[in-house]
């Protein structure tokens, strides 16, 4: 045989144990060096968080002339906390963010989802179409707050368009109806934010690979059951990444809110967020500020955190 | 089990024409692969037979009944994807019983038909593991399952081992052509790999540029050529081609090919400019022969040797089997070619005389 | 040029032994080729070869010169990767030169540069067209053009050819093949395809498992391979490994003491008269034929020039071409053959 099986006698044992670790070390090196930037990002990331949780057990406030780091001098541990979870004005708060936020997101997923659907497949005039829809996503919630506050007006165009279809005169307070006010702000978020639902499920419907579609229809499935078999199973992890990119900008809606109603009548249409905008900036007390947002904080990291796991799954 | 019948089928996408004017029975049971080199049409054939295109040109017909613009899921046609389109949400049962439920088959009958067919294609201890995550030749036969199951009358075959490793494909293709025996449905197989035309198909369309070409067994594709893209294409390596002149000299006729020799031919019906054609197989070393190159190159391939041969403009190819001489790199090579071996094209055309 | 040595050379990845225990040694401009199923480690040793990977233990020598401390840059050995990663929005000549303008060379010298590589690689005229513009086999030239610039001693090829059509592979290969003789310089050469390591090597390697199962030429490694798993993955179709009790059947064949199993290559076993088996198969390739046969509960294979004529069903007799049988032990290695 004149094979050259391969077994040349070993030379450099002790080379391999100088070698060993080697790996090892690198990491530690690696780590060592990046640990300056991510202390950086650490702190970026954590120090305001920190600071609220400082001043939210203290009775401080900017009117007090110390600064804030001297806000341990009152001190009065976790009275803020059970101050808000006494607070009506809080809980009302809440529970309507709640309902804002179970009518906005499910209709703004169910047309975002149909407006997908639609658009999955070629249509004359769908790019024009597909442009024109994403529109209302672009303009800013200010300017979009002005424009519902204006067509909502009792002399406004919805009354007008409302006239003409009835064809007698119609005078509905929309915005000083405390009902109809909550159904106003409900209107405008769904206006402005329907499109990137639809951005993003369409996103997930095009990734749905073409040829299991196809092989579902040449096994026989019709559309529906194509639908719920592939593609809707297929998007389950953009649909939760859109629920809570939703949700947790629901809990946070500010702007269009405040200049359509202002959190009125009343407080029919106070946020949550309105409602800490109110907080701060009429009665300055900072530090119950700092526990209402800590609280806030909290419900949305749980959110976030299941949405994150169930990505992880998916 | 159904007749597949092509007339004057074509594709045209905008100016593009993707198929045009094809031709072609698929006999009941029979297994025909359509081959090609990508943008020849073959996939476009296969799409418009399956429902996914519609032509705009000509008819298809499933034993006697027209199928231009009957939806897909109604053609009975069972299709494997290149990548197999398994469902990987699913399991392996899931996927299987997926067209049976679509057609409203009944829970109990679906739960017979699904075990029977994992047992047939030895899937049944699989049957509840997810169907991610599977090796190659097991989604292969998931994915022929998936549609047997249902009992197409067709299966269609998109290039199913292109994605397969070189030294799987021969056992994947004689599973799947065991797949075939045991279903005993129409095939038609797409595929660029004449290889695995030659050993799974019994008839082979060869198609070029949007037209079929020929259609023939595997020996009849191989012996006789119809023009020289043909004989290029079938064969590894394919047919040599050298340009020449037929004259008579000696009285017979005799093809003259430059710097390469000069050799008689048979029957030789035309005079003039021809392309020389013989199988690398076919050349005989011969140390008087009439025909002689310069080896530029030797291929040792387990029991074969191929030679790759050149001289002036020509060049050419020799199979040799194991235990002939071999001739080094630079040698100058001699050898005959067979009259019964020789094929002649036409200059021009391009096509067999 | 250079040799390229690996001494007991050890590479883990976690719990898993990439390379294990490999030695070798790749001599001066050879075309050497490392083959095996995916996963046995090859792709590793091209690897620690460049210095992406730290071996664990053992030793690599490039020109005899230890080199698992010396930087990657700087042990001059370049890499065509598999998918070649030619810059899409540069032309073919700005590749090739990107190796040299990253290095800050004068230009006359890039130039000089460029000019003998592309002769040498008869890429001049497709130097201004950019890689989309390019076919297969061009692009593949450009790569290894781009790889050369810069004058390494050794070059490395992971599996640069998968990606093409059966047709264009079998005309590459001869290519590469063409181009190492000229260049004469060692070659490095991945692959997982039999038919292409035995086309283009002058030695190879065949891995499994992250071990070396034997090193020799082509021709050397498919007639004696030292085992059944060498003997199975060189070939196609695969040599017929049966059981000793048929070695009667196909004829008077008497294997060395402890011979469980022989080989046969299909190439080597005929198909004669007699009832000893029965065709199950066949298959036409036009140049050749292969024939699928059962005898009992065994699968052969035989292989025959030309195209003879056989039919599915018929019984036949087998017989071995003389001198031609391997016989391997219970654990499948090859034993000294003895007739």
């Amino acid at each position: 045989m004149t094979d050259m099986t391969s077994n040349t006698p070993s030379r450099s044992q002790s080379q391999s144990a100088a070698d060993e670790g080697a790996g090892r070390e690198e990491k530690r090196l690696g780590f060592a060096l990046t640990l300056p930037a991510q202390l950086l990002v650490l702190f970026i990331a954590l120090f305001p968080i920190l600071m609220q949780v400082y001043i939210s057990l203290t009775d401080w406030s900017p009117l007090d002339g110390i600064p804030w780091y001297r806000a341990y001098e009152l001190w009065i541990g976790l009275t803020n906390y059970v101050d808000l979870a006494g607070d009506p004005r809080f809980w009302s708060a809440i529970w309507r963010t709640l309902i804002v936020m179970l009518i906005c997101v499910p209709v703004q997923f169910l047309l975002g989802l149909g407006l997908a659907i639609l658009f999955v497949d070629e249509f004359p005039g769908r790019r024009a179409m597909y442009s024109t829809i994403l529109v209302p996503m672009m303009v800013v919630p200010a300017v979009a707050g002005y424009m519902f506050f204006m067509l909502f007006q009792s002399g406004g165009p919805i009354n007008g368009i409302l006239s003409f279809l009835l064809g007698s005169s119609v005078q509905i307070a929309w915005l000083s109806d405390p009902d109809l006010a909550l159904l106003g702000v409900i209107i405008s978020d769904i206006w402005q934010w329907t499109p990137l639902m639809f951005l993003i499920l369409l996103a997930g419907m095009l990734s749905v690979p073409q040829d299991q579609q196809m092989a579902a229809v040449l096994l026989g499935a019709g559309w529906w059951r194509r639908f719920f078999t592939i593609v809707l199973p297929r998007m389950k992890t953009i649909i939760v990444i859109a629920i809570a990119i939703r949700v947790i900008e629901n809990f946070k809606v500010f702007d269009n809110f405040y200049i359509i109603t202002g959190g009125g009548p009343g407080v029919a249409t106070e946020t949550i967020s309105i409602y800490i905008y109110k907080v701060t900036q009429n009665d300055l007390i900072w530090g119950y500020v700092a526990a209402i947002a800590l609280a806030i904080l909290i419900v949305l990291s749980i959110v976030s955190g299941m949405a994150i796991s169930r990505m992880r799954k998916g | 089990m159904t007749e597949i019948v092509l007339e004057n089928l074509g594709k045209k996408f905008g100016e593009f024409t993707a198929l045009n004017g094809m031709n072609l029975t698929i006999a009941n049971g029979e297994f025909v692969a359509l081959l090609g080199p990508s943008g020849c049409g073959k996939s476009t054939t296969m799409n418009m037979i399956a429902g996914m295109l519609d032509p705009t040109e000509g008819e298809i017909r499933f034993s006697g009944k027209k199928m231009n613009g009957v939806p897909m899921g109604r053609r009975g046609v069972g299709f494997v994807f290149q990548n197999y389109a398994i469902f990987t949400h699913m399991t392996v049962r899931e996927n299987l019983a997926y067209g049976l439920k679509a057609q409203g088959e009944s829970a109990s009958q679906t739960k017979r038909r699904v075990d029977d067919i994992a047992e047939l294609l030895q899937l049944t201890d699989l049957l509840d593991r997810k169907a991610a995550g599977l090796s190659v030749n097991i989604l292969q036969r998931l994915a022929i399952g998936r549609s047997a199951v249902v009992e197409p009358s067709i299966f269609l075959l998109d290039e199913p081992l292109s994605n397969v490793d070189a030294a799987f494909r021969s056992v994947m293709r004689s599973e799947l052509k065991a797949l075939q025996r045991q279903f005993k449905q129409t095939m038609v197989y797409v595929t660029h790999d004449q290889l695995e035309a030659m050993t799974m198909a019994d008839r082979i369309a060869v198609m070029d540029h949007g037209k079929l070409l020929q259609v023939g067994t595997p020996l009849e594709v191989y012996n006789n050529p119809v023009d020289t893209f043909v004989a290029r294409f079938i064969g590894a390596p394919g047919m040599n081609l050298l340009k020449g002149h037929v004259g008579s000299a000696d009285g017979a006729a005799s093809v003259d090919l430059g710097a390469t020799g000069r050799t008689k031919v048979v029957d030789a019906k035309s005079k003039g400019d021809v392309i020389f054609g013989f199988r690398p197989e076919e050349v005989k070393p011969d140390p008087k022969g009439e025909l002689h190159m310069a080896v530029t190159m030797v291929e040792h391939i387990g029991a074969r040797t191929i030679l790759h041969l050149m001289e002036g403009q020509h060049e050419a190819k020799a199979v040799l089997p194991a235990g002939s001489d071999v001739p080094n790199q630079g040698d100058i090579f001699h050898f005959n070619v067979p009259g019964t071996a020789v094929r002649l094209f036409d200059a021009t055309t391009e096509r067999a005389l | 040029m250079a040799s390229i040595t690996f001494e007991n050379v050890t590479k883990r990845f976690g719990d898993t032994v990439a390379v294990d225990d490999v030695s070798f040694e790749i001599r001066d401009n050879a075309f050497f080729c490392l083959f095996g199923p995916p996963l046995s480690g090859k792709s590793t040793i091209l690897k620690l070869i460049l210095g992406l990977e730290q071996p664990d233990e053992g030793e690599i020598l490039i020109d005899g010169r230890p080199v698992s401390h010396v930087n990657p840059a700087r042990r001059n050995v370049a890499m065509v990767f598999q998918n070649l990663a030619l810059f899409p929005h540069m032309t073919a000549l700005d590749n090739v030169c990107f190796p040299l303008v990253e290095r800050r060379i004068a230009k006359e010298e890039i130039d000089a540069k460029v000019c003998d590589v592309s002769e040498k690689l008869h890429i001049g005229h497709i130097l201004h067209k950019t890689p989309a513009q390019l076919s297969g086999g061009e692009r593949q030239r450009v790569a290894i053009a781009r790889a050369l610039v810069r004058d390494p001693v050794a070059y490395l090829m992971d599996d640069p050819i998968s990606a093409l059509d059966a047709r264009l592979r079998e005309q590459t290969r001869v290519e590469l093949r063409r181009i190492q003789q000229e260049l004469g310089k060692t070659l490095v050469y991945v692959t997982h395809d039999q038919e292409e390591a035995m086309s283009v090597a002058d030695m190879m390697a065949v891995f499994k498992d992250g071990k070396i199962c034997q090193t020799g030429t082509p021709d050397t490694l498919y007639q004696r391979p030292n085992s059944t798993y060498v003997a199975g993955m060189l070939g196609a179709p695969a040599m017929n490994v049966l059981p000793m009790n048929m070695a009667d059947m196909l004829g008077a064949l008497a294997g060395p003491n402890g011979s469980k199993h022989f080989g046969v290559r299909p190439e080597n076993l005929r198909i004669t008269k007699g009832s000893d088996a029965m065709i199950s198969e066949v298959e036409p390739l036009g140049g050749s034929t292969t024939v699928h046969i059962t005898a009992g509960d065994v699968a052969l294979t035989s292989t025959m020039l030309g195209q003879p004529q056989f039919e599915a069903g018929t019984q036949i007799g087998l017989a071995v071409n003389s001198g031609q049988t391997l016989f391997f032990d219970g654990a499948g290695n090859t034993l000294a053959a003895a007739q």
